[in-house]
């Protein structure tokens, strides 16, 4: 029986001449063979002797040679020899008078595929040729198949590398754990979130893993049927301060089995860091709202209390602190509104050109009833040229307001203040000196905190937000400007705020 | 005449403390920081303490509280409280926070006569 692809081949040459090289030194079976394979569809070229079956056999791709063993120049298996070295898909059969087993050894292990003996009939040549041509079908095909597979190899290669590139820049670290509990696949961001200097090995590295992300771990590998739920937790590293979250999912196999787990660590440090001030911020905020407003209702309580026999005046009084209260509460709101304004950015800047000393000049106009009624002082030195910034007109008044009226409210009897401008190259510089009550060192670090207030014995009375120099800060360094203070204690402060000079016009 | 000291840094919360406690016929002596406070009870000893849990500091009436522990003033502490709830804050008495009860602000007067009856009984 022939098999497929004898019958292959056969079909084959209906379609494809084969293409075969005939070496004989004998003319007339050269000629005969010609004819017999020229009419069974065969395309022939012939070589007459072993010099010329070589020259022919590796200057071109031939499907089959048949070559003979005796030759008078070269020996039939250097010829085989020679064509195989250059074109090892050339299947050659070698025909021969004189076989032996001895030739049919060598002769196989050159690489030839078969053994004619001479003298041959036609159809023992055809059978064999044919049989000859599917092997080199065969060679051709896996041939092919070997260059189809190098390239899905190579295509698979570069996908596993852009992958594992990809995975190593992504800054979560990337870790999987195959179902015996071992480190199959890592990138470089697990060490860093971790904080992990060195692991020598993937061992070491999970021996260093946190104790949380273990357990979750074993959490996947001890079930007996598989979990398919994903568990986040947050951990915080305190030797590291460092504070991660972990992401755990099972991996399953196609069948649904477990094949392993995967964690994804995160850090969340900066996170956890900006959380915390914001619940101070928050903490603080419902704690100063609360104070006035607790007051406010302490002395309603009173006024509507039957059995509390207060007087008129009494009355009145607790009235008019309420009012006051009341008042300093929406100052507060309106700071904090201002603040997240500013924060946000959504106040909606107009920005023109600025005469400062206009700014300052009205300023100190609003703030003079006040200070008459303490007898403080006003001096302005202003240069004749002061030049032009470009900013929120708004902005630059609340800047100087809340500087020149905490330099009234914290200001001694009889006190003065101040007001000096002045300009380098880069800036328009401006002074604010007052003869006020001044600043401890310990005060002075934390006057632009939010919310803090000096205490002290002369402190006392004076109302305030605890935001008016946090607003001053903002605006300054909003414009990219900056402000520095110098006091001492019981003798007075000065604050010299820089803006920047819009040198291009 | 029973004797109250306050201590609070709110001038008003003092008045008005001052105003409902006078009026149930109790004497009271203020303070409006810490060492002052600490200094009225060392000098006048009286039966009750108010005290605000916030003063300069967050946690100055703990402290101011624990000194009087610590230099063996028993007398009965009531403690103002105005963060509790709205921080989250969740102060209980113990060894830390050796107070004898709460009161939150704003602090209604039927609350606070009743605690400080209460505590005064109890002595």
């Amino acid at each position: 029986m022939k098999d497929v692809k004898e019958h292959n081949a056969e079909k084959m040459l209906k379609d494809y001449s084969p293409r075969v090289l005939i070496v004989d030194d004998e003319k007339g079976l050269r000629i005969g063979t010609q004819r017999l394979l020229e009419m069974e569809g065969y395309y022939v070229e012939t070589a007459e002797n072993g010099t010329q079956g070589i020259d022919m056999g590796t200057k071109n791709d031939f499907d089959l040679a048949v070559i003979d063993l005796k030759m008078p120049d070269i020996d039939g298996l250097q010829v085989l020899s020679e064509i195989k070295n250059v074109r090892p898909n050339t299947v050659c059969l070698i025909a021969t008078a004189y076989a032996s087993y001895d030739t049919a050894i060598e002769s196989t292990r050159l690489g030839a595929y078969g053994y004619i003996p001479k003298p041959f009939t036609p159809d023992e040549l055809l059978y064999n040729l044919q049989k000859a041509y599917a092997q080199r079908l065969l060679i051709l095909e896996s041939e092919q198949l070997k260059k189809e597979r190098e390239a899905n190899l190579l295509e698979l290669a570069n996908e596993r590398s852009r992958l594992s590139t990809i995975i190593n820049l992504i800054g979560d670290g990337v870790l999987v754990i195959n179902k015996q509990g071992e480190v199959v696949y890592r990138n470089n961001s697990v060490f860093h979130n971790l904080n992990i200097v060195e692991a020598k090995d993937n061992k070491e590295l999970l021996s260093k893993l946190p104790d949380k992300i273990i357990d979750l771990i074993n959490n996947y590998l001890g079930s007996d049927e598989l979990i398919k739920k994903s568990y986040s937790t947050q951990i915080e590293i305190i030797q590291n301060e460092l504070f991660i979250e972990a992401i755990t999912s099972p991996v399953p196999n196609p069948d649904g089995s477990l094949a392993g787990v995967a964690v994804v660590i995160r850090n969340i440090t900066e996170l956890k860091k900006i959380e915390l001030i914001k619940n101070q911020f928050v903490s603080m905020v419902a704690h100063e709202l609360k104070t006035p407003v607790a007051a406010v209702l302490g002395f309603l309580k009173i006024i509507i209390d039957k059995n509390l026999k207060i007087s008129e005046d009494q009355q009145n009084d607790f009235v008019s602190r309420s009012i006051v209260r009341l008042r300093s509460l929406l100052d507060l709101v309106n700071d904090l509104l201002d603040i997240s304004r500013m924060e946000l950015k959504t106040k909606q800047r107009e920005i023109v050109t600025l005469d400062i000393k206009e700014i300052i000049k009205s300023t100190v106009e609003l703030l003079e009833i006040e200070a008459q009624k303490r007898s403080i002082s006003f001096s302005l030195v202003m240069e004749e040229s002061v030049p032009v910034i470009k900013a929120d007109h708004n902005e630059i008044t609340r800047l100087f307001t809340n500087i020149l009226s905490n330099a009234v409210k914290y200001n001694k009897e009889e006190g003065s203040i101040s007001i000096i401008t002045g300009s380098n190259e880069n800036y328009l510089i401006v002074k604010v000196i007052d003869t006020g009550i001044g600043l401890k060192e310990e005060d002075k670090e934390k006057l632009f905190q939010e919310f803090y207030r000096v205490k002290n014995e002369h402190t006392r009375g004076i109302s305030g937000t605890g935001l008016g120099l946090t607003i001053v800060k903002q605006i300054v360094d909003s414009y990219h400007g900056k402000i520095e203070v110098e006091s001492q204690y019981g003798k007075g402060t000065t604050f010299t705020i820089y803006l920047p000079i819009n040198n291009n016009n | 005449m029973v004797l109250i000291a306050i201590i609070d840094d709110d001038p008003d919360i003092l008045e008005a403390s001052k105003l409902v406690l006078k009026s149930h016929g109790f004497d009271t002596i203020t303070a409006s920081n810490p060492d002052d406070g600490y200094k009225i009870v060392m000098e006048n000893n009286p039966d009750l303490i108010i005290l605000d849990v916030m003063m300069d500091e967050p946690d100055d009436g703990f402290f101011l509280a624990q000194k009087f522990r610590k230099n063996n003033v028993k007398t009965p502490i009531l403690m103002y409280t105005s963060v509790s709830k709205t921080t989250g804050y969740d102060f209980g008495q113990s060894d830390m926070v050796p107070v004898d009860d709460f009161v939150e602000k704003p602090i209604s007067p039927e609350e606070l006569i009743e605690k400080v009856n209460k505590l005064l009984n109890k002595n």
